[in-house]
């Protein structure tokens, strides 16, 4: 009696977590370059109520035992790394990564940070910035006489200053690229930081190394948020949650009328 | 107790069983891989009543004394995430724990930072030649439906997929995972679907008329139970009585 009502708790709490998950998705489905997270479930240990092998009788034994589950445990929620949805905007500074990298964000602590999220900014100085003002990695820095910005798929930055015919290249940003993009750790802000489990970043020109992708200017990565999907998700879960509170109620019953055998 | 009394308090403690296991088959209704246990009814005869000559005449208690794993397959769910493969019809992957080699059809790996393929517990993914598959950790990871590993085109690994032996059953072991028998595995044809998971196969619907067939299995069982015990009262009461 008690796994069951235990086993059901463990399901409703796993199925809470998964809404909270589904939750964050959908309020970042407009974030740029937003990756959407889902949550993974494994069952938790077994209780062995008969070994198999048990002698059943003096001549028989049990060919396979009684096994009873505890319940579940979330045990993940990775980050799924498709791609998001393109949106132009014609903006010179707002690059699309087309292709599995991540541009690297110098921090104010000096540790390196990953985005997908392509919606740069000039700061004062003329260098390339986040929209927290966060710098690009390489620093890459605009002069304030430079008329057009021009980056290349490759992810060289090149202006044009007036009356003048040549444009000049003032770098080239470099992209990261992990081997294991879902073990990154989301910091906030549209950041990602490396763990043990995403490995040590492998950094390259866009266009460089097969799957690290190539740039689009004047376009932005959205979220890869499916709301179909999200929405789905948001049905099975309240739909198993339900379940469980079901099976709650159903051993409360049955234990009801366990006590109500003696009158 | 007589044996009216004791067979349909069998019977209960059996349903309380089944209530277990259904408790769990609906909380791990998101696990990936997961299989739904089912209960195994048979009767029990004590040993004595079934050695002596008239052995059907014994009280016969219904027990739950097994219960056996639906292996059905689960519906696909795609991810997109190239390090997701769903096994179609059979099989197993192959996980080495630190305590031995154990089977699991949750096929949502990782990439390690040293090229290891492992299970969300960090237990490496055994290939075909037994030892755990390594592969560049840089390069993208191409799973076909043989289960072959390729990057840049090249053979990198094979996936060992494993099947139970006709006739055995697995014990699970938690956490997606089943022991790994010892008396071994047979090889299994792969068909492998990469950027897929594949659910558990817990049918809802079927779980909500089993919860109610349950309960009220259960029901008419307390009633027997009672009914019995007022018999039993009837008897004392109204049998033994000389006068009325």
């Amino acid at each position: 009696m008690i796994r069951a009502l235990a086993s059901a708790a463990s399901g409703m709490n796993a199925q809470q977590l998964n809404v909270d998950t589904i939750a964050n998705n959908l309020a970042n489905a407009n974030t740029n370059g937003f990756k959407a997270r889902r949550t993974q479930f494994a069952d938790l240990l077994y209780q062995n109520l008969i070994q198999p092998g048990a002698a059943a009788g003096s001549q028989t034994i049990i060919p396979s035992g009684l096994q009873v589950g505890l319940g579940t445990r979330p045990s993940s929620n990775d980050i799924i790394s498709l791609q998001g949805t393109f949106t132009e905007t014609d903006n010179p500074l707002d690059l699309a990564i087309e292709g599995k990298g991540f541009f690297q964000i110098r921090l104010p602590s000096g540790e390196t940070a990953y985005t997908r999220d392509g919606g740069f900014q000039l700061d004062a100085t003329g260098n390339i910035v986040t929209a927290d003002g966060n710098p690009l990695e390489p620093q890459i820095t605009v002069p304030a006489q430079a008329q057009s910005i021009t980056i290349a798929a490759d992810g060289t930055v090149s202006y044009k200053q007036s009356g003048q015919a040549a444009s000049q290249v003032v770098g080239q940003i470099q992209l990261a690229n992990f081997a294991n993009p879902a073990g990154l750790n989301s910091i906030g802000g549209n950041l990602f930081s490396q763990t043990d489990a995403s490995g040590d970043p492998t950094v390259g020109v866009p266009g460089g190394q097969e799957g690290i992708g190539s740039l689009m200017q004047g376009y932005v990565e959205g979220s890869n948020v499916n709301i179909v999907n999200e929405f789905v998700n948001l049905i099975v879960s309240q739909r198993a949650y339900d379940a469980n509170s079901k099976v709650v109620k159903a051993a409360d019953e049955m234990y009801q009328q366990v006590n109500s055998i003696t009158q | 107790m007589d044996g009216f009394t004791a067979a349909a308090a069998s019977g209960m403690r059996a349903r309380l069983e089944t209530l277990d296991l259904l408790a769990n088959n609906l909380a791990n209704a998101s696990a990936p891989g997961f299989k739904v246990d089912r209960e195994f009814y048979g009767t029990y005869l004590s040993a004595d009543a079934a050695e002596s000559p008239g052995n059907g005449t014994g009280s016969v208690m219904p027990v739950i004394e097994k219960q056996w794993t639906d292996y059905a397959q689960g519906s696909l769910t795609p991810t997109g995430n190239s390090l997701d493969v769903a096994l179609k019809g059979k099989g197993f992957f192959v996980a080495i724990s630190p305590s031995g080699p154990l089977l699991t059809r949750d096929g949502s790996f990782r990439l390690s930072s040293g090229g290891d393929l492992e299970t969300q517990d960090g237990f490496k993914v055994r290939g075909q030649d037994g030892n755990p598959i390594q592969l560049d950790a840089t390069k993208p990871v191409v799973i076909t439906s043989e289960g072959e590993i390729r990057q840049d085109g090249q053979l990198a690994a094979q996936l060992d997929i494993v099947d139970k032996k006709a006739g055995t059953d697995l014990s699970k072991h938690g956490m997606n995972y089943y022991n790994f028998p010892q008396d071994g595995m047979a090889v299994a044809g792969a068909d492998l679907q990469q950027g897929s998971l594949e659910s558990s196969n817990f049918e809802p619907a079927e779980s909500a008329v089993r919860l109610v067939t349950v309960l009220r299995q259960f029901e008419m069982l307390q009633r027997a139970v009672t009914l019995s015990t007022e018999m039993n009262r009837q008897v004392v009461e109204q049998v033994a009585r000389v006068t009325s």
